[in-house]
């Protein structure tokens, strides 16, 4: 295979969020141990070098596993999609995990699908170090996803104004 | 990405997967990050380096005074080439500049001119750094790479004494010929002809002046190779039919480069698409055309870099097959995109082709350049962007009436199409039409629209597995721009046979378009008259349960599998109903109980997991058991596994293709029990060959066992490196019952598709006889046909890659490189063969499973 690409910018890097994450993890796990046991946290470099998982983002929340499915099949083969859940109504909030068996279809998902649109919305996708049990959910108070609490737009297929506008969102209010 | 534009950036450096995106939403749309404030960046002062960087990089990209810009740009990077950290680095970014960005090798060839104007050794350490890389190229056969830096060392022609590139291209022509002589079949040495025929119109449009002679030399040579015709020639056709309505068949490209290059030297080498840049010293530095003055400065001389072409040469990791031409626009009354005798087809395609290729990593940079394609090429190469179809008509005659849009589209469908497959995965070219359309939607639609509707139109006369992508691309497209299509016009296609290509497109699309989206909203987008293909049950999430029904055989038993399954009972109570089930249907004297109790099983799974792929999934998990012990009972069985799953999913045959793979993976399904279900259980007289889903399914089949094959062949050649013998004597074995495998698969498909093809299937001799039936089957046989040649192709393609003669060649080529090696440093090869053991047994793991 040819050398990277060194005059233009790739599409396939983690993004800021993928980075600050392991950035914040590190100064975390330092915080909270005192003794010297120095578990390195592999680099961040070094976890997403045979990364196959992609957390896809902005979908909504009527788009079936089915529609993920055909679009991200494009990129390769999918060895698992996990739909994230809202936390407490267990229905589709709007991201996903997409795990394929091969790195380089992860990347190529990237660089060909990251951007496009799925169910006539941009989707992002973001390269992820793999999921674990739990992720799934929504962080939101109300548990959706954190963005969809104060989005001040409204959007048809996220659930329309931000949760925390809501006056009608009884259990919300109760959250709080 | 945000951080680098936060920094500044190029302005041209591809900004992110998508530049609609708005950065607030970028940042919040994460579930799990915290919002803590931004540290302010801190932004230092562009480096000299960088500054130097963006010069080189913004080469050729719009701007004001493209050769003032080259001189400044030389003039500073002379200043201070005494700078180690700026020589090393700037210099390996040119060599890179020139593999990576096709369009601007004119353009640093210029700037390397105004460089050795001013310095000629720091010209010097550029040309030597270029053919270091060169070398490096050259041995590891990477032919594209070494093209391009040709065609750099070409633009310069006027800085070397002697021959200049052209020692160098005998050398490789003389490969080409080996090459050739040792076999009939060799692609390579095409490819090596088509290195030197690329290379040849950029030395003469160099300011090198006598060159003439040299280069009609090598084309009196080369037009042995160029023109002969090739033994694979047929599997790269994008219009193989032989009908005399088709628009275009094969047509070498390397042939038609021979011709266009001898036109070209009878018109004295005009080459009028290239564009000149440089203006030589103390000739007039306004930029202006005066470049023909009288007191020319000598320029300083360089020798040619010595590069020696090993023979035999490395023919590379990638397999060539030879080139064909292909355009969508060849049948308009205006000539759009330059015709196929021109040299500017060539040209102008083999960059923008590159540059696509290449650049796979940033597809809105790849879109970007070929929206400004007009400004790489001599001025006047192109009408003026945006020009509407008409109005090229009413141009004056002399004036190009080649639209920039065109050339664009019509490159980007040539790697879409390419047989026997693309350079990377088909989805990437979609995304570089996305981003095109996105970038000047205006100027890109109407051009689009005339590309779809020349498809369409010889969709027929289409190789099939172009006819899909081409029905793949179009639906995953329209998805991306709200399912616009001017529908009606296709209208009257409708009256078609669904057995017609047009019809079967059309179908096929719609499915797709429903796929991505929902039928109510695809549905939406149709005219009334084609409401008949979205019908009602289409709408359904969770298609009827068949023994819903108490005229259907065996509903009880079904009802109550239903009801076990979803109370995911174990698999004894399982067991209790089908035993009930074989029981009533003995009586019945039902031959293979075990079909009828499959089917009842398999469709209730279906049922119960209608809800989503992962229901379902979860499903064939718990049973996973139950349904591995059908087929080694009774290979009918099996097939009626594959029956039950189709017929459920019969309105979204896209589900039924996802759980058929997954029954694939968990082996429940073989791929033969497939193929043979599609192309003997259910070929009838054919008809099932128009069914898109039909084509996906055994191509998707195909493709896994394909795979797997390949798979052990990689493991079987990285284990010469360090494998015990009884090991590799293992690996062989698994790959020798693999190959066969697969070749029998092959066979199958052959042999049915080829009945199809004369009209031979039991069912069609039957029905011959009548007169209206003589147009179905001369669309089956049509059908048929299309079928055949795909996968005949595909087998021929397999076979040149892991057929006998194949493996032997890279298991031979692995052996003599662990043999330098282990001269080199035994340690490191010992290391490497425990590693490809265990990756090997990793690999024969995940291809039972997988």
């Amino acid at each position: 295979m040819p050398s990277q690409i060194c005059t233009v910018d790739r599409l396939d890097k983690p993004s800021s969020y993928t980075a600050s994450k392991n950035k914040r993890r590190r100064v975390r796990d330092r915080d909270g141990d005192r003794d010297d046991r120095r578990e390195k946290s592999p680099d961040e470099d070094e976890k997403m070098k045979d990364a196959t998982t992609l957390y896809v983002g902005n979908l909504s929340f009527y788009t079936t596993e089915e529609q993920i499915h055909e679009l991200f099949a494009k990129c390769g083969e999918i060895k698992r999609l996990v739909m994230g859940l809202d936390r407490f109504q267990k229905t589709p909030c709007g991201f996903c995990f997409v795990e394929y068996y091969n790195h380089q279809d992860a990347l190529d998902c990237m660089k060909y699908i990251g951007g496009t649109k799925l169910d006539e919305r941009i989707i992002r996708t973001d390269l992820d170090e793999g999921f674990v049990e739990g992720r799934q959910y929504g962080r939101g108070r109300s548990g959706g996803q954190v963005r969809d609490e104060y989005r001040e737009e409204f959007d048809p297929g996220r659930g329309g104004y931000g949760r925390a506008y809501q006056d009608d969102d009884k259990d919300y209010t109760i959250e709080l | 990405m945000a951080e680098l534009e936060l920094r500044g950036g190029y302005g041209y450096g591809g900004g992110g997967g998508g530049g609609r995106r708005s950065r607030k939403r970028r940042y919040g749309d994460d579930e799990e990050f915290d919002r803590r404030p931004q540290r302010r960046r801190y932004e230092p002062e562009e480096s000299l380096y960088d500054q130097l960087k963006r010069g080189l990089l913004a080469l050729g990209e719009p701007g004001p005074d493209t050769q003032e810009r080259m001189r400044l740009l030389a003039k500073r990077l002379v200043d201070h080439f005494d700078d180690e950290d700026i020589k090393s680095r700037f210099v390996d970014l040119t060599v890179c500049l020139i593999i990576e960005q096709p369009f601007k090798i004119p353009f640093v060839s210029a700037f390397a001119l105004y460089v050795n104007d001013l310095q000629s050794s720091v010209a010097g350490q550029i040309l030597s750094r270029a053919a270091t890389k060169a070398q490096a190229v050259i041995d590891a056969g990477e032919w594209r790479e070494l093209k391009l830096l040709f065609r750099f060392f070409a633009l310069l022609s006027n800085l070397f004494d002697g021959d200049g590139v052209f020692s160098v291209l005998d050398e490789l022509f003389n490969r080409a010929v080996d090459l050739q002589t040792a076999s009939p079949e060799d692609a390579v040495g095409l490819e090596l002809v088509k290195i030197i025929l690329l290379t040849i119109p950029y030395a003469l449009a160099s300011p090198a002046k006598g060159l003439e002679p040299r280069a009609l030399d090598m084309l009196q040579r080369t037009e042995i190779i160029a023109s002969a015709p090739h033994p694979y020639s047929p599997l790269v056709d994008p219009y193989p039919t032989d009908s005399e309505d088709k628009p275009y068949g094969y047509q070498s490209l390397i042939g038609l480069l021979q011709k266009q290059l001898q036109d070209e030297a009878s018109r004295g080498w005009e080459l009028a698409c290239i564009p000149r840049l440089y203006r030589q010293a103390g000739v007039g530095t306004d930029g202006a055309d005066e470049a023909n003055g009288a007191d020319e400065v000598p320029i300083s001389k360089h020798t040619f870099p010595s590069i020696t072409v090993p023979s035999p040469v490395n023919p590379g990791v990638k397999p060539i097959f030879p080139e064909t031409a292909f355009s969508v626009y060849t049948d308009q009354d205006i000539e759009t995109v330059p015709k196929a005798s021109h040299i500017a087809s060539s040209l102008i395609r083999d960059a923008c082709v590159d540059l696509i290729n290449i650049l796979d990593t940033n597809r809105s940079f790849v879109a970007k350049s070929l929206i400004n394609i007009d400004h790489f090429w001599a001025p006047g190469t192109f009408a003026q962007r945006g020009m509407m179809y008409d109005r090229l008509r009413q141009l004056p005659e002399d004036q190009t009436t080649w639209k920039p849009e065109d050339v664009a589209v019509d490159a980007i469908f040539s790697q879409m199409f390419k047989l026997p497959f693309p350079e990377h995965k088909l989805v990437y070219y979609h995304s570089v039409v996305t981003e095109c359309c996105q970038i000047a939607p205006g100027p890109i639609a109407p051009s689009l629209g005339r590309a779809i509707r020349f498809l369409f139109r010889n969709v027929e006369y289409m190789d099939m597995e172009v006819s899909y992508r081409f029905m793949d691309w179009f639906s995953h497209h329209l998805s991306n721009f709200e399912f616009r299509w001017k529908w009606p016009e296709w209208t009257s296609e409708l009256e078609y046979s669904d057995l017609h290509s047009k019809k079967a497109f059309i179908i096929g699309a719609i499915d797709k378009e429903i796929r991505l989206s929902f039928t109510k909203r695809v549905r939406e987008t149709l005219p009334p008259s084609y409401h008949h293909l979205v019908p009602e049950a289409k709408d359904k999430d969770i298609p009827d349960f068949k023994y819903k029904n108490d005229q259907t055989p065996y509903a009880p038993q079904a009802r109550e599998l239903y009801g076990l399954i979803r109370k995911k009972a174990p698999d004894e109570e399982i067991q209790g109903v089908i035993n009930k089930l074989h029981e009533e249907a003995v009586l019945h004297e039902v031959e293979d109980p075990l079909i009828p109790s499959t089917d009842a099983f398999v469709t209730a799974i279906c049922f119960v997991g209608a809800k989503s792929l992962s229901h379902v999934l979860s499903y064939i998990e718990r049973y996973k058991d139950h349904l591995l012990s059908i087929g080694p009972s009774s290979e009918a069985a099996r097939r009626q596994i594959v029956a039950s799953v189709v017929d459920y999913w019969h309105d979204q045959p896209g589900v039924a293709v996802n759980i058929i793979d997954k029954l694939l993976n968990y082996t429940i399904l073989t791929p033969m029990a497939v193929v043979q279900w599609i192309l003997v259980d259910k070929l009838g007289r054919g008809a099932i060959l128009s069914e898109s889903w039909a084509f996906e399914m055994i191509s998707n089949t195909i493709g896994k066992v394909t795979n797997r094959v390949r798979q052990i062949v990689d493991a079987r050649v990285q284990g010469t490196k360090g494998l015990a013998a009884e090991q590799i004597a293992l690996v062989d074995e698994t790959l020798a019952k693999e190959r066969d495998a697969m070749r029998q698969l092959f066979g199958v498909i052959d042999d049915a598709t080829g009945g199809i093809a004369v009209g031979a299937s039991d069912a069609m001799i039957e029905s011959e006889g009548s007169d209206d039936m003589a147009e179905q089957n001369a669309l089956l046989r049509s059908l048929g046909d299309r079928w055949q040649r795909v996968f005949k192709r595909k087998a021929a393609v397999e076979e040149s890659a892991v057929g006998e003669t194949a493996v032997a060649a890279a298991v031979k080529a692995a052996e003599e490189e662990a043999g330098k090696n282990l001269k080199n440093g035994g340690d490191v090869a010992m290391d490497n063969g425990h590693a490809e053991a265990g990756a090997l047994s990793g690999a024969a793991e995940n291809g039972s499973t997988a």
